[in-house]
């Protein structure tokens, strides 16, 4: 047995698709535990009556129209006219950008991709020294994982059935939290250079507005969807998306229906296959490691050597910082959540701060080596190698780990809503 | 290139367009049902249970075409520790037998997905017969999932990334 794991490992580790090795890791287990494998194919069809899954390939939808649309434009000019005249209002644009930007296209490169090619230039022109640039941008890439709609939020509450609404919630205050050090940094950042904020403008904010007000409208529209208690997450997912279509469509006439939706729905497909698809084949693998007790024998393991819940989360952040290091976000949800959930309720961890603090390792991990995909992305989209990104991205990654620690050890910050 | 390779490439190319097709209508489809039902249930106080079941099942159309798609542009989720290492004919060499090995684990599937379905339609009441249609995905998605790695693994990947625009000369003005 011990050999088929190794092996099964060695095969991930030469790059193998993960749904595939998954997908046997199920099957080995079920031959191993005498079930028939059928009960793999029962999980993934119990997984499609999920009735929140439908609003992952919504949400996204909605995001990809906004990208190839001129959303990204318009949401640039916005923050710029709002933020742009405070000192290191430029970086701060961006951080604040990207994270809009990112809640919607679930931190999948989109983001590095389609803001990185418009700030770049924009923040080497005000001066800014290319190590920060670069670094800025990188990081930028997955930030925003926490607020709404964000994908990593939704599989998360999928998989270990906490409430959506409650992690959504749950991950505003640490997302802001995140937005101001780092804004904080930038602004240090800027006067140590000497750059200049542009002045404040009335005449250029209203532009701003007025141009943007469609999109203004968008935030609102899930936020009092969501909270507001009218409607489903799935519903709301499914009126941002008709909502941003018919904007981009009527309104702004970025995209026209025969010419690019059929690209759009196929580009989005193809990113929600990519992650349902190891979901769906590695529910049955998840859940027969459940039935053969392997979190209650972690949790022997744990209890013998660890005492408090301060210990508890040290070594939680030290594991999940290495599952980051190693592993995309969204099979690590899958593969991982159900596992740590008994011990986390052992030493008494709210499930909504364990959800948060997870997901913050798991974004601290899209800039990590070896596998932080942010650092694959901004090498490929910025011509730079993947080292002097990861020199780059350091000092955010301290602050990251400063934020990590605040969230892990301060459960006010995610559980200030609980009566 | 031999004829065999020809009919390979072509059969590829064909099951490329049919599972972009399904995959673009099913998320079509899927959108327009749940706005329907938005509209349905927020404005008439009503519901339909039938759109529930086809939407439970397009979303699985929307996972197996996605899946199958994205092996075309090997962009599947992995853990890529070794490759960035490996020059580009080493990983073409260390490729097709990982896709190969892909391929056979998603025909165990399709195999198990098969007698899923049967055992399915052999239990459901006759009222319900249509949905247990629709649950037909399962084994043929796991088939086409299947048929298209090893298509894959003999043709090799054609598809290339477009080339990201190049980063031009931009500034704050010209936001105004």
């Amino acid at each position: 047995m011990i050999i088929i794991i190794l092996a099964l490992i060695l095969l991930a580790i030469l790059g193998t698709p993960l749904f595939a090795v998954m997908g046997a890791g199920g099957l080995v287990a079920s031959h191993s535990a005498e079930l028939d494998p059928t009960v793999l194919i029962i999980e993934m069809y119990r997984l499609a009556s999920q009735p929140n899954l439908i609003a992952i390939p919504l949400f996204t939808l909605a995001g990809m129209i906004l990208a190839a649309g001129g959303g990204t434009k318009r949401l640039i000019k916005l923050f710029n006219a709002l933020l742009g005249w405070m000192p290191g209002g430029l970086a701060i644009v961006t951080i604040v950008s990207c994270s809009a930007f990112t809640a919607f296209t679930g931190a999948s490169g989109v983001t590095i991709i389609a803001l990185g090619a418009l700030l770049l230039p924009m923040l080497e022109h005000a001066n800014y020294r290319d190590k920060f640039c670069l670094g800025l941008l990188t990081t930028s890439g997955s930030l925003g994982l926490l607020f709404p709609p964000s994908m990593a939020i939704l599989l998360y509450g999928i998989v270990s059935g906490v409430s959506i609404d409650e992690l959504f919630l749950s991950g505003m205050l640490p997302g802001l939290l995140l937005l101001v050090m780092l804004s904080i940094y930038s602004i240090f950042s800027a006067k140590k250079l000497h750059i200049p904020p542009h002045d404040f403008s009335w005449h250029r904010l209203f532009s701003a507005l007025r141009g943007s007000i469609w999109d203004i409208m968008l935030p609102i529209l899930i936020l009092i969807g969501i909270f507001g208690g009218f409607v489903t997450i799935t519903e709301v997912a499914a009126l941002t998306a008709i909502y941003v279509l018919l904007v981009e469509m009527v309104i702004f006439k970025k995209i026209q229906l025969v010419r690019d939706l059929p690209q759009i729905l196929i580009d989005t497909t193809t990113l929600v296959g990519s992650i349902l698809i190891i979901l769906g084949v590695a529910m049955g693998l998840t859940n027969l490691l459940i039935d053969s007790q392997l979190p209650m024998k972690l949790l022997e393991v744990v209890e013998r050597n660890i005492d408090s819940q301060l210990q508890f989360l040290l070594l939680l952040n030290l594991f999940l910082l290495l599952v980051g290091a190693m592993m995309d976000i969204f099979s690590a949800i899958v593969v991982v959540v159900p596992l740590i959930m008994p011990l986390a309720i052992r030493y008494n961890i709210e499930p909504v701060h364990l959800g948060i603090i997870f997901l913050a390792n798991l974004e601290i991990g899209y800039m990590t080596p070896p596998v932080g995909i942010n650092l694959f992305i901004a090498s490929q989209r910025f011509g730079q190698p993947i080292l002097k990104l990861f020199r780059a991205t350091f000092p955010f990654l301290m602050i990251m780990l400063v934020w990590l620690l605040l969230i892990s050890y301060v459960p006010l910050l995610t559980t200030w809503w609980q009566k | 290139m031999p004829t065999w390779l020809k009919i390979v490439f072509a059969i590829k190319h064909g099951l490329i367009i049919f599972e972009k097709l399904i995959a673009a209508s099913s998320l079509l489809l899927l959108l327009l049902l749940a706005i329907i039902q938005v509209v349905a249930r927020n404005f008439f106080d009503t519901g339909f249970s039938h759109m529930d079941v086809v939407t439970r099942h397009l979303i699985l159309f929307i996972i197996f075409m996605g899946a199958a798609l994205v092996s075309e542009q090997n962009k599947h989720i992995k853990i890529d520790i070794l490759t960035p290492f490996l020059s580009t004919e080493q990983q073409e060499q260390l490729i097709r037998p990982l896709l190969l090995l892909s391929a056979f684990v998603c025909s165990i599937f399709a195999w198990f997905a098969l007698s899923f379905w049967l055992d399915e339609w052999q239990y459901a009441p006759s009222n319900e017969r249509w949905s247990v249609y629709l649950a037909l995905i399962l084994p043929i998605g796991f088939s086409i999932l299947s048929l298209h790695l090893l298509l894959l693994t003999i043709t090799g990947f054609e598809y290339k990334e477009p080339k990201p625009r190049p980063i031009k000369h931009f500034s704050c003005t010209d936001l105004k």
